[in-house]
């Protein structure tokens, strides 16, 4: 036994001044992960190892089925195309083509964020999954967290080719003057993006089936709120209020600010620096959130007895 | 007990030989029947009915006013003509992402999260006839969907629909002969779904932005490249949305014909008649569901070769 024991992922009981857990403590311990008497660093190797083995099938998953090529990558650029044509038909500005260039790029995380963040863990309890995590001697924010990095390595993919080839095709010309910027408001909306993801993941488990029908009706309508294809400024206070809670909708128009510094038909929203602060609150508040859903809903399913009750 | 002996009689006279057998026509319309009311309460059993109608409206609606407002902040509100294509077209397009998605959730459904596909496999009903029946559902929830975003647009978005000048008979059908292609381009993408994994559940409305761009949904096919507009006309979603468009709209614009299409160039006419839409879209959906049929066959059979039709995956 190590010198420094610590308890992963519990906040709550009071070890003795050794570090050891009191036979009592033991006792009312049920969690497995406060039961496993480790170091601090045992803990953060194992949470570490739990992200890397979640992200690994997600990463590997790409390259053992190339399918996604076609259904990830070219579809959704034909998709993006479309919506380029009805601005081209409609004889609209060019600067419209960047617009949803960008956002055709950008929605790749939030669909990622939806089917394989939010609805994820009600999945896995469906497979018979969630009660293996539960049992598992780590934290189930690192599996959250696991979960994320593999689905970032997936839809930075979709995004990156989506971007690469619709700029090509329709020449769409970027005026970046802050690289800086660009990259601080891009990761900024990545983490708060995935912290939105993991609290919704953490959310869907109260719902059962409902989650799955969640999952759908989250897509078009954040499009439409989030000025997927136009700035979401002309929304007026639909526009205001998406910018205030959904971060797709504030990273997009933060990247387009800064995409095309010179546009006037970029208005309504705040400056981009104002907006990465934004994103750093959302980053804040819904990565904590998550971890308190997630202990809470735990907790709550554990006295339910509905932590492997499958298909409601 | 002799070999030769009934099954019936081996059984003690309960069992009906007939349904063994299989009564052709009279099983299959039975086996749609049920697979259409399975997808019913699969689809809407898991909530109360205002919940189940709210799901059900809210993705159309969305989809039609992200498009409005493209063409109202582009256009101005004055493009009266722009808008009504492009709401028709939006509205019809719910339709359609149900029905493509229908039989290849079902696939992902049945087999990954219910597991109970190879049940469903080893039922008296074809396979392919429980998947259309399940699409069908799925596709009658996205009518009501279209129906609703439809009353929507008029109520909100100004969109003027004259019922005394609707084609009525060229609506009845365009919808009869457009729902059988929609299906089976859904039953394409089920057999896709039999070989993929669990993360295919977006795989179906990736391919509905794909059919976006030929379908002539939200803006004249003309716009395209030549070959991209020739892609279009083999595409019965063209041909059905061109034909409730002008069953709807009798006067408003065509997504096939017009100044510079392929069409024009090659008939002469401004834009196909009702007579010529109803045969391109008899077509091209006859041409569609035979080519669908066959990939589903094949899939089929891969996927009992590879045992993948109770395999469950992760990622």
């Amino acid at each position: 036994m190590s010198a420094e024991p610590a308890r992963a992922d519990s906040g709550t009981a009071d070890a003795t001044p050794t570090g050891q857990l009191t036979p009592a403590e033991r006792r009312l311990a049920a969690d497995p992960r406060i039961t496993a008497d480790w170091t601090r660093r045992q803990t953060a190797e194992t949470n570490l190892r739990a992200l890397a083995g979640r992200a690994y099938p997600r990463v590997r998953g790409m390259f053992r089925e190339p399918s996604w090529v076609i259904f990830e990558i070219l579809l959704p650029f034909l998709g993006t195309s479309a919506y380029v044509l009805v601005y081209r038909a409609l004889k609209a500005p060019e600067e419209y083509v960047g617009f949803v260039v960008l956002g055709g790029a950008l929605s790749a995380f939030w669909l990622n964020v939806v089917w394989s963040m939010a609805g994820q863990l009600y999945w896995e309890k469906s497979q018979g999954n969630l009660e293996l995590y539960f049992a598992a001697p780590m934290s189930l924010m690192a599996v959250l967290l696991g979960m994320a990095a593999g689905g970032l390595a997936m839809s930075s993919t979709r995004a990156a080719a989506v971007l690469v080839i619709s700029a090509s095709v329709f020449g769409v010309q970027f005026d970046v003057q802050q690289w800086w910027l660009v990259c601080v408001v891009f990761v900024l909306t990545l983490t708060a993006l995935y912290g939105l993801g993991m609290m919704m993941a953490s959310l869907f488990l109260l719902w059962g089936r409902e989650a799955w029908h969640l999952t759908n009706v989250m897509v078009e309508p954040v499009y439409f709120v989030s000025g997927l294809n136009f700035p979401v400024g002309r929304l007026g206070a639909i526009g205001v209020a998406a910018i205030a809670f959904i971060p797709f909708a504030v990273g997009l128009d933060a990247m387009r600010q800064l995409a095309f510094p010179h546009s006037d038909l970029l208005v309504g929203t705040p400056p981009p620096e104002i907006e990465a602060l934004i994103l750093v609150a959302m980053t804040v508040v819904f990565t904590g959130a998550a971890r308190w859903c997630m202990t809470t809903i735990e907790r709550m399913a554990r006295s339910r007895g509905s932590l492997s009750i499958r298909w409601q | 007990m002799a070999v030769t002996e009934p099954l019936s009689a081996a059984v003690g006279g309960i069992g009906d030989p007939a349904r063994a057998e299989g009564r052709g026509l009279v099983d299959t319309l039975r086996h749609i029947r049920a697979a259409l009311l399975l997808g019913w309460r699969v689809e809407s059993n898991w909530a109360d009915p205002v919940l189940f109608a709210i799901y059900t409206v809210i993705r159309p609606v969305s989809s039609m006013l992200l498009l409005t407002v493209m063409v109202t902040i582009v256009g101005g509100s004055a493009d009266a003509t722009a808008r009504t294509f492009v709401i028709l077209g939006s509205a019809l397009w719910a339709m359609l992402v149900s029905g493509l998605a229908g039989p290849a959730w079902s696939v992902l459904e049945d087999r990954e999260r219910y597991r109970t596909l190879k049940y469903l496999y080893t039922s008296p009903a074809t396979f392919l006839v429980l998947l259309a029946g399940r699409g069908g559902a799925r596709l009658l929830t996205g009518a009501m969907g279209t129906l609703v975003a439809l009353l929507f647009a008029v109520v909100a978005l100004g969109l003027r629909i004259d019922p005394m000048a609707v084609d009525w008979p060229l609506l009845v059908v365009t919808m009869l002969l457009g729902l059988p292609p929609v299906l089976a381009l859904g039953i394409v993408l089920a057999a896709v779904c039999l070989q993929t994994r669990q993360e295919s559940w977006n795989y179906p409305d990736a391919f509905a932005g794909a059919m976006f761009l030929v379908s002539g949904v939200v803006f004249p096919l003309a716009i395209l490249p030549d070959w991209l507009e020739a892609v279009g006309l083999v595409n019965p979603i063209t041909w059905w949305v061109a034909g409730v468009r002008r069953a709807v709209l009798p006067d408003g614009p065509s997504s096939i014909g017009g100044t510079g299409s392929l069409w024009t160039a090659v008939t002469g006419t401004a834009a196909p008649d009702p007579l010529t839409l109803i045969g391109g879209l008899f077509l091209t959906g006859a041409m569609t569901t035979l080519v669908a049929t066959a990939l589903f066959r094949g899939s089929e059979r891969r996927a009992r070769d590879r045992g993948l039709l109770d395999r469950t995956t992760g990622s």
